[in-house]
């Protein structure tokens, strides 16, 4: 019997590696789909936050107009906030920690903001004043989740891009690590309430 | 050395007690994935209830109502009430257990989490994404603060949960969006299909047997062609045995060889698989009426609702 020849086995396992290609190709797309969603859906509920806001300046200006510098201060941190945005496909470590140290300024600021709100009983009674809040509330909820996910789906996709042999089909297609959401700066210590 | 020994299991046994005891004690104090959930047992049972802080009167009340906007809009709710949880927050409390079981239809995501923590002084009613727009986290507020604070300020829980569910039932039967759940319609269509593939098969098999027994009737063993057709019949009948015999003669339309065939009918057996037929009939539809356990759909919870407390 004949034997193979060496040109023969070469096609062979350059076909194989083709395959294989294809496959990791296609499985780090559809997980670089899953990161652009949850991306999608965390701007959607910082957007939504961002939208509240100047209903809940309004009201409280309603109520504790004097106030003006910590109102003035959820406005600037929101407008600051909303120049920055992140394109699913640059979702670079250093760019989400840009985008989010711009949303943490907005969390403090209305963190103040509601803080204050405690000395305004009238503020405290209003009904209006009551469900907004309670919107703020779910809002930052949604958030949490919507990161939470985020970094559920970076964190798969991340692992599938460095591990081997994926890594090299990663390099080769452009596939490169993704940034996700680290603990809020201000998250482990309360906001401070001064009086 | 006897003694010893039963005295040791005296012990084992007093101290398996003590063991159960305390864990019966800790119990009060629920997690996400120790609070039991009746639904699962039946379906009809929406409210976990194990401490008994709600009255009998009023569970059966909000299982009728969950109950209804489950079949009409397929809202599916958990609603518990207990006296303390774990970690105090009924929000986060209220996320795991949505994340736990999956509660709400998953082409909707339509569940809803109602937690009332009366030890801890807290309250949740927590949306699946897909009713965000029914019960948006200001109506929850606004419910919560209208209709369940002012019973819950006085005590009265039984109440704080029937008004809240009633606000939440005139506000998703408002949503025309939501459909119904198709629960207990679907499970009579499995039912109903099942039934009618057996037909189908049994059917099938009869239609084969009568086929072969015909093809067999009609085999010439002389020409050996299945050319045999039946030329005469007649029958004589045994009142006292309760047997017709049949006499059947059948002539071969391309030899003309011919052969009689007998073969025996029992009269008293008349009238049997047809019933046969119905008390499988009865027992297929049977088993649809009858409530089994309840199974969740996989809804997710994106964090929508209102929290408080009182």
């Amino acid at each position: 019997m004949k034997k193979p020849s060496l040109s023969i086995i070469i096609g062979i396992i350059v076909v194989l590696c083709g395959f294989y290609g294809c496959n990791a190709y296609n499985g780090l797309v559809s997980q670089d789909e899953n990161v652009s969603r949850a991306w999608a859906d965390v701007e959607t509920q910082y957007q939504r936050r961002s939208d509240l806001i100047p209903n809940l300046v309004n009201t409280v200006k309603g109520y504790a107009a004097h106030e003006s510098q910590t109102l003035r201060a959820v406005v600037e941190a929101r407008t600051k906030a909303t120049q920055i945005t992140v394109d699913p496909a640059n979702l670079t470590p250093e760019k989400l920690a840009e985008y989010q140290a711009a949303q943490g300024e907005v969390s403090q600021a209305l963190g103040r903001l509601l803080a204050i709100t405690e000395n305004y009983p009238d503020l405290k009674a209003n009904e209006q004043f009551s469900e907004l809040q309670a919107q703020l509330e779910g809002t930052e909820n949604r958030i949490a989740e919507s990161r939470r996910l985020f970094n559920e789906a970076a964190q798969q996709y991340n692992v599938s891009v460095r591990r081997f042999p994926n890594n090299l089909f990663a390099n080769l297609f452009g596939f490169s690590v993704k940034g996700n959401f680290k603990a809020d700066a201000g998250a482990e210590k309360a906001p401070e309430v001064q009086f | 050395m006897a003694l010893t020994h039963r005295l040791n299991m005296k012990k084992c046994l007093l101290s398996l007690l003590a063991l159960l005891l305390t864990v019966a004690v800790a119990a009060a104090t629920y997690t996400p994935d120790n609070l039991p959930i009746p639904y699962l047992q039946d379906k009809r049972q929406y409210v976990s209830n194990p401490d008994g802080i709600l009255s009998q009167t009023a569970v059966d009340s909000l299982n009728l109502w969950l109950g209804q906007m489950e079949k009409s809009h397929g809202v599916q709710t958990v609603l518990a009430v207990v006296e303390h949880i774990e970690g105090g927050d009924t929000y986060d409390f209220s996320m795991a257990l949505g994340r736990k079981y999956g509660i709400g239809r998953k082409d909707q995501n339509s569940g809803l989490i109602i937690l009332l923590s009366t030890g801890d002084r807290a309250y949740t009613i927590l949306t699946g994404r897909g009713l965000e727009g029914t019960l948006p986290d200001a109506i929850c507020k606004r419910i919560e603060n209208r209709q369940m604070l002012p019973a819950l300020r006085e005590g009265d829980w039984d109440d704080a949960m029937l008004q809240t569910v009633r606000a939440i039932t005139a506000y998703v039967d408002g949503d025309d969006s939501l459909v119904g759940s198709s629960d207990f319609e679907e499970d009579d269509a499995y039912a109903l299909m099942a039934f009618c593939l057996f037909m189908a098969v049994a059917l099938g098999l009869i239609g084969l047997a009568v086929w072969y027994d015909n093809r067999r009737k009609s085999y010439c063993p002389s020409c050996k062609q299945y050319k045999m057709k039946k030329i005469s019949s007649y029958a004589t009948t045994n009142r006292s045995l309760g047997i017709r015999t049949h006499h059947d003669t059948y002539r071969c339309t391309h030899c003309y060889f011919t052969k009689e065939i007998h073969w025996d009918e029992d009269i008293h057996s008349h009238g049997g698989s047809a019933a046969a037929g119905s008390a499988l009939g009865g027992s297929f539809f049977g088993g649809g009426s009858s409530f089994g356990g309840g199974s969740f759909g996989g809804g997710s919870f994106g964090g929508g609702g209102a929290s408080g407390r009182f």
